[in-house]
């Protein structure tokens, strides 16, 4: 059921309609495990190393070194304890190294490694008002013992990007002989070209459902010369690394979904950037509001705003009744708002965080759509201040 | 009306809800995200919002999850704390009440454009000639007046309680009716931030240092024992502090926390007739009672109302008729007319002779 007014596109973009297409054929009748060997097997193993080599070319990187997995989070705990696991055992390495604003996925699977091991342990390196890495303190965190270091490409919640190649030269003058770096590159994926932007980085994980594609497809990059432990061995497809029979029509989605992101992704960066600016100057004269981060390098969909004194919940509340989707935070399991540990990180004031939204773009938003969406917003929060 | 419900994820809301849908209100239900930690107790966890949101959508009605997380900590576990450290008894669940779901939440529910607010407790709300009262729920063994009892008329004037006609036979029998999962669900028993397995000693333990206190017999003056923790002891129990060396069950009487002593005697030494009321804490539902008037007083969640008359001199304080086991400092009274007990009069906090 489509609302009116669809700005959570970094919750998950809208399937395009050619992922749906290219999905049919894999979805129904007979589709072969593409581990056999007979005709369909050949058939749907052909389909899945055509979209390898889409993935690869889409990412920046060789067939050989792209995992598909069940989605994103997958590939990020994959990327991260898959990694850490094989250098604890190879060479001893137990330390873990992450940013505090990256994603759940990668901060509970470090949590979770640090749990299961105890002599693991997890270092958060801070960031600035921006959410941009402390450099200086990575650096001290990195040790003779870094097992992996995890970065994220942009943050999901305000779309603030991390200079990644900063990053991975910080990490390779800091341990003696280098670490394996893992970046989320989840959010980023539908607006960088990651080839250039991630070139650096030895892991790099992307999902489908993000570009347009189906949820629970993803991939993650493993360059050549990094090793790691599967967290599903059974079976041993995905060359050992990932266990389980591979969707065939999950693979083509994803595949589909980055042809049509890398075809477009020139043409939408500008589009919406242009559209980036036309909300964000808005929303920063809405009274007590705040647009997150406006001096960094962010992603073009994202605009984040924080309302002093207002809550989430209500802004979210009548913004959807409203016909405007929109989020707040990242949602957790009960679907209840929480505080948000990214502007936490980035030093927001708990009276200001508390009232944050964030507004996501995408490809088919218009400019009719954000000019409707700026009226609609000043008239909640002008309510909402009204009856405070 | 727009009505929003508070739906816990129990089979009372669940009801709720569904009744006023059925009655054709435009009903919107909103479970509370309160408490972040661990907890089985069987409120408002995950599994209760999932419930909730089924239940919602069986009955075709919105659902939304507000965090109120924040407000809870500091209102409700951290008074509850706080209480325990000085000594006394809270009733956190009372704080809740207070501060979060009938002041936060109809504050929100204001804002967001509805008419009233409804939950699913055991109460009624009934029209007497002064206005609007709270009255007990018809299932005495269910009655949940007690935890509402600080609720004026003004704030009862934006509050539904469709279930509290309903015997709980009644309610789960309409759940089943309705088709809603909640139905068999066993009631929350303890209170919704406190695991089972830790309980309330466990819990204060990894907030506080808890004192060790010696057990003294007020008669005698002897120390008959000691007990691991003063904060946990509650004045009024018998549990835990043994008995006598003349065979005969002992209860606490007082409690010092500061002091590191915890007072026992026998029943007829402890026993009390007088009640010392926090006068700041006393609030009338319609008009205020006076020196002389009588009532029925209730100081816990589902004990028995006691006849006793309210005094004003020299501090405010109730006399009551029949002689009972001394009462918690901290604890809620809640008072009932003595010429409709099933009404409620107002309520005060008890305070430490």
């Amino acid at each position: 059921m489509s609302p009116q007014y669809y700005f959570d596109h970094a919750a998950s973009a809208p399937r395009r309609d050619e992922v749906v297409d290219a999905m049919a054929p894999w979805s129904h009748g007979v589709v072969g495990n593409p581990s056999g060997s007979h005709r369909a097997a050949r058939a749907a193993r052909r389909a899945v190393e055509e979209a390898r080599d889409e993935v690869a070319a889409f990412i920046g990187a060789r067939a050989s070194e792209v995992i598909f997995t069940g989605g994103g989070t997958e590939s990020c705990h994959l990327g991260v304890v898959g990694v850490a696991l094989h250098h604890r055992r190879h060479f001893d390495a137990t330390s873990v190294v992450v940013s505090q604003v990256e994603h759940h996925a990668v901060l509970d699977a470090a949590a979770t490694l640090s749990r299961d091991f105890p002599d693991v342990k997890v270092h958060y390196v801070s960031v600035d008002e921006d959410g941009v890495v402390d450099l200086d303190e990575l650096a001290q965190l990195c040790s003779a013992t870094t097992a992996v270091v995890s970065v994220m490409t942009a943050n999901n919640e305000t779309g603030v990007c991390q200079p990644l190649d900063a990053i991975t030269s910080t990490v390779f003058a800091h341990v003696p002989g280098g670490a394996p770096v893992h970046t989320d590159a989840i959010a980023a994926a539908p607006w960088l070209h990651l080839p250039t932007v991630t070139a650096t980085a030895g892991l790099v994980s992307i999902c489908a459902h993000k570009i347009g594609g189906p949820v629970n497809s993803g991939a993650l990059v493993v360059r050549e010369g990094i090793s790691l432990d599967a967290l599903v061995p059974g079976g041993g497809q995905e060359r050992g690394r990932r266990g389980g029979t591979v969707d065939v029509a999950a693979a083509v989605g994803l595949a589909a979904a980055v042809r049509a992101t890398a075809r477009d992704l020139t043409e939408v960066h500008e589009r919406v950037t242009d559209l980036q600016l036309r909300l964000a100057t808005a929303m920063a004269f809405l009274p007590g509001a705040k647009v997150t981060a406006v001096g960094a390098l962010r992603l073009p969909g994202t605009v984040h705003v924080t309302f002093d004194g207002l809550a989430s919940d209500e802004l979210l509340f009548l913004l959807d009744q409203r016909g405007v989707a929109a989020a707040a935070a990242a949602s957790c399991s009960s679907g209840a708002a929480q505080a948000s540990h990214v502007l936490s990180a980035m030093g927001v004031a708990p009276e200001r965080a508390r009232g944050a939204v964030r507004l996501s773009m995408g490809a088919e938003t218009t400019e009719a759509d954000v000019d409707a969406l700026i009226l609609i917003v000043a008239d909640v929060v002008r309510h909402l201040r009204a009856e405070g | 009306m727009d009505v929003l419900v508070a739906m816990s994820g129990g089979v009372d809301s669940s009801v709720a809800a569904g009744r006023l849908a059925e009655a054709g209100h435009r009903v919107v239900g909103a479970t509370l995200k309160l408490w972040g930690g661990e907890s089985d107790a069987g409120c408002c966890s995950v599994a209760d919002v999932d419930d909730a949101r089924r239940v919602a959508q069986v009955l075709g009605i919105e659902h939304h999850v507000f965090n109120f997380a924040e407000e809870f900590e500091r209102q409700v576990v951290d008074h509850f704390v706080d209480a325990h450290a000085r000594g006394l008894t809270p009733n956190p669940c009372i704080e809740c009440n207070r501060h979060v779901k009938f002041d936060l939440l109809i504050d929100r529910a204001h804002r967001l454009g509805f008419d009233a607010v409804a939950t699913g407790h055991h109460a009624r709300i009934v029209t007497r000639e002064d206005g609007l009262a709270l009255a007990r729920g018809v299932d005495a063994r269910k009655d949940q007046s007690y935890v509402l009892g600080f609720l004026t008329a003004s704030r009862l004037a934006g509050l539904m309680l469709p279930i509290g006609e309903l015997t709980k036979p009644e309610v789960r029998a309409e759940a089943a009716r309705l088709g809603l999962r909640t139905w068999d669900k066993p009631d929350s028993q303890d209170v919704c931030f406190i695991e089972s397995r830790h309980g309330r000693d466990g819990f204060l333990r990894s907030r506080l240092t808890l004192t060790e206190a010696a057990v003294v017999d007020r008669e005698t003056n002897d120390v008959v024992g000691h007990v691991p923790a003063a904060e946990l002891v509650t004045v009024g129990q018998r549990r835990g502090v043994g008995v006598g060396a003349d065979g005969e069950p002992r209860y606490v009487s007082r409690v010092d926390v500061a002091a590191g002593r915890v007072e026992v005697g026998r029943r007829e030494q402890v026993e009390i007739t007088r009640v010392l009321l926090d006068e700041a804490t006393m609030t009338f539902a319609r008009r205020a009672l006076g020196d002389g008037d009588r009532v029925m007083a209730q100081w816990s969640a589902h004990g028995t109302a006691q006849t006793a008359t309210l005094r004003a001199t020299p501090r405010w304080h109730l006399e009551l008729d029949q002689p009972a086991r001394p009462v918690a400092p901290g604890q809620t009274l809640v008072f009932y007319s003595s010429d409709e007990p099933e009404i409620v009069e107002g309520t005060a906090t008890i305070c430490a002779p």
